[in-house]
């Protein structure tokens, strides 16, 4: 059945518009009715009221003239057109004066009181009003077996009341109506914006990750739902993005090298004049530069996924940088660069130390392989003010182009004059990647000046004041 | 020696047997972890070498087990996982070293050897010495030929690894994990840069080399 309807009824929206609308009616119909009865109580205690006053002129009568008196006056009421309908019933039952032709046989209520339909009679109104009228009021004994009945007529505030039960439903139906209608607007408005988020969905799903969903920009939920998926999207656009690229670089950068060793095994097996044993120490040595790189993206996809297995522990900074300064001045040294190191007490952070030491390491690789003999490499550590904690590399080696910074983060990117040099190209994306996993940033920026190679490189790492 | 290799996988396996074979050691060879467990409680070994992933029992239990029973063993474990964590979950179940895939296979035997050293009750000494080198744990300080070397902290820890593990091989990574604590690979040749500076100092002056470097491997302190 569902299946059946609009598909903008099959919405939450709409059942959600439809149930309040619903509760609308409902409570709207309680609270109409309490003011029904309420008014409709107010009105009748008014004629029963009347309908007692105009009883006890009559009995007070009755103490002083006796019948003849109640009747006299009943006649000359009747005549006179008053408001009030009399009876006057002789004690056989026979009616003795009054406007009205008889009561009907009805049981009065436990306060006597009667409720009947009459026909006014002819005298004091138009012909043309036949329909019966609501008459109430209440019989009341008098001396000597007579009764007298006093009402009023009170169709007019019985029509009122009726209208007013009318007006009572009509208003819960309307909004009931509203409701729907309310209902269907909201939902429809609602779908088509869903829609759209839907068909972005269907989109990426069969391929196209460009696509992204509208913004309203209003913030409401909706907006921002679309503003989650978009960014969701830009993430998944990212990683297909650099699973391709990982993919292509995989190619270029690993199989020239397995090709190459392919090619030197071969030709050891074929030619018995190559030195076999210098072919196989090269292969193993290309195998393992393959292990390296293989292992280094093993390492960053690691460290993207993010599951920090274990909380980061409190390390010290300063030995870390002091440990590693011990570790490259001889390297330096042996390469012709003087190395300083600057580094400050008491700083501290959160991390794994092995792997805050292979980052600062790789800075310190690329440093040495960068730099040209003759020059200078500084490792640095600074307290910053705000608690973060900064490693700092810095070399005067030819530096990284402003242009090609964000570049030769990414994976596998080596700017083109360095392509000759041994590594990865992996190394600054370790680097990046093992600073995310702190929650720390790499920074990089120009080196201490323009000296003969370049501007020289400032590799930074900023760690976050620990927690 | 008499080495248990506990290894799935057959290739792996056989690598490793012929390789220590050749190296003029006694190799056995358990496929799974029930099968290591009862050779290894039916017979005494020197040196346990254990993959971690196992069919029926992984290998860490298999050494937790045999540690509950006070086999003390030296055991190596072999594991694809290389994160830090991972070590210390092997070291804490008893392994006395790791050592990742892949490997080289000198690597492992040097690390092999190492281990095997390490159950010598002699190890534990005051006065290390080679040849004509001397090393004075206590007073921190190293004599060759009657004449004293000044060494820097981390040269001496070098040599002091260096002198435990004479007329071992010692790969460039035992040194960075054992004397620097580090469980990367640098991309530049720190550690050789070190070993020269170390050679500067102890066989420089001297006329007989006592620190080799074994290619394809690493180095080796022998008189």
């Amino acid at each position: 059945m569902a299946r059946r309807l609009p598909a903008f009824l099959n919405t939450t929206a709409f059942r959600v518009t439809l149930l309040s609308a619903a509760l609308l009616a409902l409570s709207s119909l309680v609270i109409l009715t309490f003011v029904y009865f309420a008014s409709v109580g107010a009105s009748l205690r008014r004629t029963d009221a009347t309908v007692e006053e105009e009883i006890a002129v009559i009995e007070n009568r009755v103490r002083n003239g006796g019948i003849d008196a109640v009747n006299r006056y009943i006649l000359q009421r009747s005549v006179g057109g008053s408001d009030f309908l009399y009876l006057l019933v002789h004690p056989t039952g026979r009616r003795v004066s009054g406007n009205l032709s008889g009561l009907p046989e009805q049981e009065a209520d436990e306060e006597g009181r009667l409720e009947f339909s009459y026909r006014r009679p002819p005298a004091g109104e138009e012909e043309s009003e036949k329909d019966e009228r609501l008459a109430r009021g209440r019989l009341a004994p008098l001396p000597g077996g007579y009764a007298v009945f006093v009402g009023l007529d009170v169709e007019d505030e019985d029509r009122l009341v009726g209208g007013l039960l009318r007006a009572v439903l009509a208003a819960s139906a309307l909004a009931l109506a509203l409701g729907i209608a309310s209902g269907i607007f909201i939902s429809r408005r609602f779908a088509r914006r869903l829609d759209a988020i839907n068909s972005v969905a269907r989109h990426v799903r069969a391929g196209d990750l460009r696509q992204r969903t509208p913004r309203t920009m209003t913030g409401d939920e909706l907006d921002e739902l679309s503003a989650n998926f978009n960014a969701m999207l830009d993430r998944i656009e990212e990683l297909m993005h650099r699973m391709k690229n990982v993919g292509d670089s995989i190619a270029h950068d690993l199989r020239s090298p397995l090709t190459r060793m392919r090619n030197r095994l071969d030709e050891a097996l074929r030619d018995e004049g190559t030195d076999r044993e210098a072919t196989v120490a090269q292969a193993i040595s290309d195998a393992d530069e393959l292990l390296r790189v293989f292992n280094a993206i093993l390492s960053i996809s690691r460290l993207e996924s993010g599951d920090r297995r274990q909380k980061l522990e409190a390390i010290d900074p300063q030995a870390i940088a002091e440990d590693l300064a011990e570790l490259y001045d001889p390297v330096c040294e042996d390469a012709g660069i003087s190395f300083s190191s600057e580094i400050a007490e008491g700083c501290h952070i959160e991390g794994e130390r092995d792997l805050v030491s292979q980052a600062i390491a790789n800075l310190l690789d690329n440093a040495v392989k960068y730099t040209p003999a003759g020059g200078a490499i500084a490792l640095r550590l600074r307290c910053r003010a705000n608690g973060e904690v900064e490693f700092s590399v810095t070399d005067t080696g030819p530096g990284i182009p402003g242009a090609d910074r964000i570049r030769v983060i990414q994976r596998f990117v080596r700017l083109d004059n360095s392509r000759s040099k041994p590594g990865s190209g992996l190394g600054l994306s370790l680097v990046k990647a093992i600073a995310e996993y702190h929650g720390a940033r790499l920074e990089l920026d120009d080196g201490p000046g323009t000296g003969p190679h370049g501007p020289g490189l400032r590799a930074a790492l900023v760690f976050p004041a620990p927690n | 020696m008499r080495i248990l290799i506990i290894e799935d996988d057959r290739e792996a396996a056989g690598y490793i047997r012929k390789g220590l074979r050749e190296s003029g050691h006694v190799v056995d060879h358990a496929a799974d972890g029930e099968e290591a467990l009862e050779m290894a409680r039916a017979s005494e070994y020197d040196i346990l070498v254990v993959d971690r992933m196992l069919p029926k029992l992984d290998g860490l239990t298999v050494i937790e087990t045999l540690r509950t029973e006070n086999d003390r063993t030296p055991a190596l474990i072999l594991s694809a996982l290389g994160e830090v964590d991972h070590r210390v979950e092997g070291l804490k179940a008893g392994g006395d070293d790791y050592l990742v895939k892949p490997y080289a296979f000198a690597e492992l035997l040097a690390r092999v050897e190492a281990l095997a050293r390490r159950r010598d009750p002699e190890t534990v000494k005051t006065k290390l010495v080679v040849g004509d080198m001397e090393m004075d744990l206590l007073a921190r300080t190293v004599v060759r030929g009657g004449e004293e070397i000044i060494l820097q902290p981390r040269e001496f820890r070098l040599l002091e690894f260096l002198m435990k593990h004479a007329g071992q091989v010692v790969t460039r990574t035992m040194l960075l994990e054992k004397v620097w604590d580090y469980h990367f690979d640098p991309q530049t040749n720190v550690i050789d840069v070190h070993i020269s500076r170390l050679r500067s100092k102890i066989d420089k002056p001297f006329d007989q080399p006592i620190l080799h470097t074994v290619r394809g491997a690493g180095y080796r302190l022998q008189a």
